[in-house]
């Protein structure tokens, strides 16, 4: 891209917004380029929508200045704003009578006659529109009927005929389903590299703005905490931060947020490794346990899951077969805990120090839940609680937790 | 590949294919009711009296005289008075987003009341015996069009429709208070006089007042129909018209100014006439299936017009001598409509 291309079509200096006096957001100052997605992040209430509804000129700033392409925003005429700039609201409207063709045509309004009358090129934007968010099979249908991923579609369909440069969407995810969800995402990413559309938009979904974002802005306590590419800015700190919470992870490699369960049903210890504890951790998570584990290697899927559940992990180094030191601190771990799951991991000549830790929590006397498949006369298969399927194991452990009597019976 | 190969067409679903058959029938239909109009009356005259008196405007008969001086004036005034009324309401409706919205709810009609009702209430204009005939039309006027300049001026000043419709109530409200302690301490013979006006009639029209509503109020429909492209825009609401370019705030002026003049301009007129403004915009909506004002503006107009010279002919003739109260006759029409309109949620805005 040469560098004229990839000047900023936004500027945003020393920006201050909000309402009235009280200013929301101070100090703002960051550029947007053209085909960059970029994504508002930031608790509730933070100010997203207010920077939105200032970038748009909805609102006037309260100090700083803004310049697109260029120019000023304040002093450009709104005809010329609205062929740079399209919006997507969260506003509920639902005009009557209106078919989605002739709803997303309004859309041309900054291009058409003083009578709002369709040539042939506006009726070539509107198809190209509906096309560009796979809703040309809405064309005809009435918009008032739409659902609302439909709707959202549509809306997103009216912005683009206008033919901006620039979108700015307001929680465009906010109410759809999974599918319109995903769907919608990937239309915007699309915009971005195909037609070199900036969109800007408040998301709440912080995983998936890390999967399409460009750049995303960091919005907490009255100012933008940090902006950059997510690969960057978004550190499990800096996601906890900005959300203020403490019971959950944001984890970049896992691409989304690992819940932490309460730790006050006793502690589990889960011998696993090469991905098959990653369902047992969060399972335990979920149901309230306190996890240790080991021992994993430091670039397997579980230590990843592990660690952003805030469990006790013993590691060793990637590719290294497991040493003694480590299935020792593995044991002394072991014994703290109230039972133990075996995740029914492979078995190679790397961890077979995990099969050895499952046989010495056995000797140790301690209750073994196993999820390896049951196979009689084999080592291990004494004396474990065996459960075919992760239900089984909730099940088992549901019985476990709760001093009943069933995992004895099972044991004798 | 050409444009038309690859590009939608705006087709229209069947059953919303329909604004010419429509424009056609009402059209005929309201010139048939303006025919209907003068035809019909208290005196019975031959279709050969009328055509004759018809094409002798200057004739010195009575037929001649009641035609044009009483029925041909009227038919008009009832056609133009129910057509600015709706396009007042059709404007209003779309600037506040609201279905339930009509031209009084900015309180003109209680500022023309209000002042209608000094004049015929109190005697405080006893001596202005020279302006007599005129003076309840003045007094309305300049009442309608206060309340309506305070309101703008308020407007002017917020930014939200729904608190421009609660500061019209309240001052509606307001000039009721002052009407009704007007009405408790007037004598009783002035009274009716004074209800009878509040509940309107197209009777009484001089032919300058013709001329005013159709040079006055066809300059401002011409505007307004220049004017429906921003409007249609509205139609998603004041930040996306603002976002695909519409000066906002010259534009609600511009909106609400003309929705007043015309009801402003009828109701000084003929009194507070119910109903039309708010549900004939319905019905032009679903008559012609669709909410583009540059179909709507005409159709509602003509709906209008047709609508309250229907209503106008019942209440002449219905129980002729005696004539009902337009009001009446058009909140028997209206209401029901705006009921069954919300009942079935067809119209939504």
């Amino acid at each position: 891209m040469n560098m004229p291309a990839n000047r900023p079509i936004i500027s945003v200096r020393g920006l201050s917004v909000g309402y009235g006096n009280t200013p929301v957001l101070r100090d703002l100052a960051f550029d947007c380029r053209p085909g960059q997605f970029i994504s508002l992040l930031g608790p509730n209430g933070a100010g997203k929508t207010t920077l939105l509804r200032t970038l748009s000129r909805h609102l006037s700033p309260l100090a700083g200045e803004i310049r697109v392409q260029g120019r000023p925003l304040a002093s450009l005429p709104a005809m010329d704003l609205a062929r740079i700039m399209a919006v997507v609201l969260t506003d509920r409207i639902a005009p009557p009578l209106f078919t989605v063709f002739e709803f997303v045509a309004l859309g041309r309004y900054p291009h058409t006659d003083y009578l709002g009358r369709l040539g042939a090129g506006d009726r070539l934007a509107v198809t190209t529109s509906l096309a560009a968010v796979h809703a040309l099979n809405l064309a005809h249908r009435l918009f008032a009927d739409l659902s609302d991923g439909e709707r959202q579609k549509v809306l997103m369909a009216r912005a683009l005929a206008q033919e901006p440069q620039v979108l700015l969407l307001d929680e465009p995810t906010i109410h759809l389903d999974l599918k319109h969800r995903v769907e919608v995402m990937a239309i915007l990413r699309d915009l971005c590299r195909t037609k070199n559309i900036t969109v800007i938009a408040s998301l709440h979904d912080v995983d998936v703005a890390a999967k399409v974002s460009d750049r995303v802005a960091l919005i907490k306590d009255g100012g933008m905490i940090d902006w950059g590419a997510p690969e960057s800015a978004l550190t499990p700190e800096a996601v906890a931060g900005l959300y203020d919470f403490d019971k959950a992870e944001f984890n970049r490699h896992l691409g989304g947020i690992e819940l932490r369960g309460e730790g006050d049903r006793g502690r589990a210890f889960v011998v696993g490794g090469m991905g098959s504890g990653a369902l047992v951790y969060r399972m335990l998570a979920k149901k309230g346990f306190a996890i240790a584990t080991g021992v994993v290697h430091t670039n397997d899927l579980d230590c990843f899951v592990a660690r952003s559940l805030g469990a006790d992990c013993v590691t060793v180094d990637p590719m290294e077969t497991i040493d003694a030191a480590a299935a020792q601190q593995a044991a002394t771990l072991l014994d703290d805990c109230d039972f133990v799951i075996d995740s029914g991991f492979m078995i190679g000549a790397g961890n077979l120090a995990n099969f050895d830790l499952v046989q010495t929590a056995l000797n140790r006397g301690k209750t073994v839940f196993s999820l390896r498949p049951h196979e009689p006369g084999t080592p291990l298969a004494a004396g474990c609680v065996h459960c075919n399927t992760a239900v089984q194991l909730i099940e088992a452990l549901d019985g476990f937790a709760a001093p009943s009597t069933l995992c004895r019976v099972q044991e004798a | 590949m050409t444009t038309s190969e690859c590009c939608l067409d705006p087709v229209r679903p069947l059953l919303l294919r329909r604004a010419p058959v429509v424009f056609a029938l009402l059209g005929l239909l309201t010139v048939l009711m303006l025919g209907i109009n003068v035809a019909v009356g208290s005196i019975a005259f031959s279709p050969a009296e009328i055509w004759q008196a018809l094409r002798n405007p200057a004739e010195a008969s009575t037929t001649s005289f009641i035609l044009w001086n009483i029925r041909i004036p009227r038919a008009i005034a009832a056609v133009f008075g129910g057509a600015y009324l709706a396009a007042s309401g059709l404007l209003l409706q779309i600037y506040f987003r609201n279905p339930i919205v009509g031209p009084y709810i900015l309180g003109i009609s209680s500022g023309a009341t209000l002042m209608v009702s000094f004049v015929m209430l109190t005697s405080v204009t006893v001596g202005w015996t020279l302006f007599t005939p005129f003076i309840s039309t003045l007094a309305a006027f300049a009442g309608a069009y206060a309340v309506m300049l305070i309101v703008l001026a308020i407007a002017s000043r917020i930014k939200g429709g729904v608190t421009l419709l609660i500061v019209g109530l309240m001052m509606g409200y307001l000039c009721g208070a002052v009407t009704a302690i007007l009405t408790a301490f007037a004598e009783k013979d002035k009274i009716k006089g004074f209800v009878l006006w509040q509940l309107g009639s197209f009777s009484g029209f001089k032919w300058d007042e013709i001329t005013i509503l159709l040079v006055l109020g066809g300059a401002i429909l011409a505007l307004l129909y220049v004017q429906s492209k921003p409007l249609n825009a509205f139609l998603l609401g004041e930040e996306y018209a603002a976002s695909m370019g519409v000066n906002i705030r010259r534009f609600r002026l511009l909106i609400l100014l003309c929705a007043c003049a015309l009801a402003g301009m009828i109701t000084s007129m003929a009194g507070p006439v119910a109903f039309i403004g708010m549900a004939v915009p319905h019905m032009a909506r679903l008559g012609f299936g669709t909410s583009d004002n540059r179909i709507l503006i005409p159709g509602a107009c003509l709906t209008g017009g047709l609508v309250a010279s229907l209503c106008d002919l019942i209440a002449r003739t219905v129980m002729a001598p005696v004539e009902l109260p337009l009001s009446a006759v058009t909140a028997f029409f209206g209401a029901p409509i705006v009921i069954t309109l919300l009942l079935k949620r067809r119209v939504k805005l």
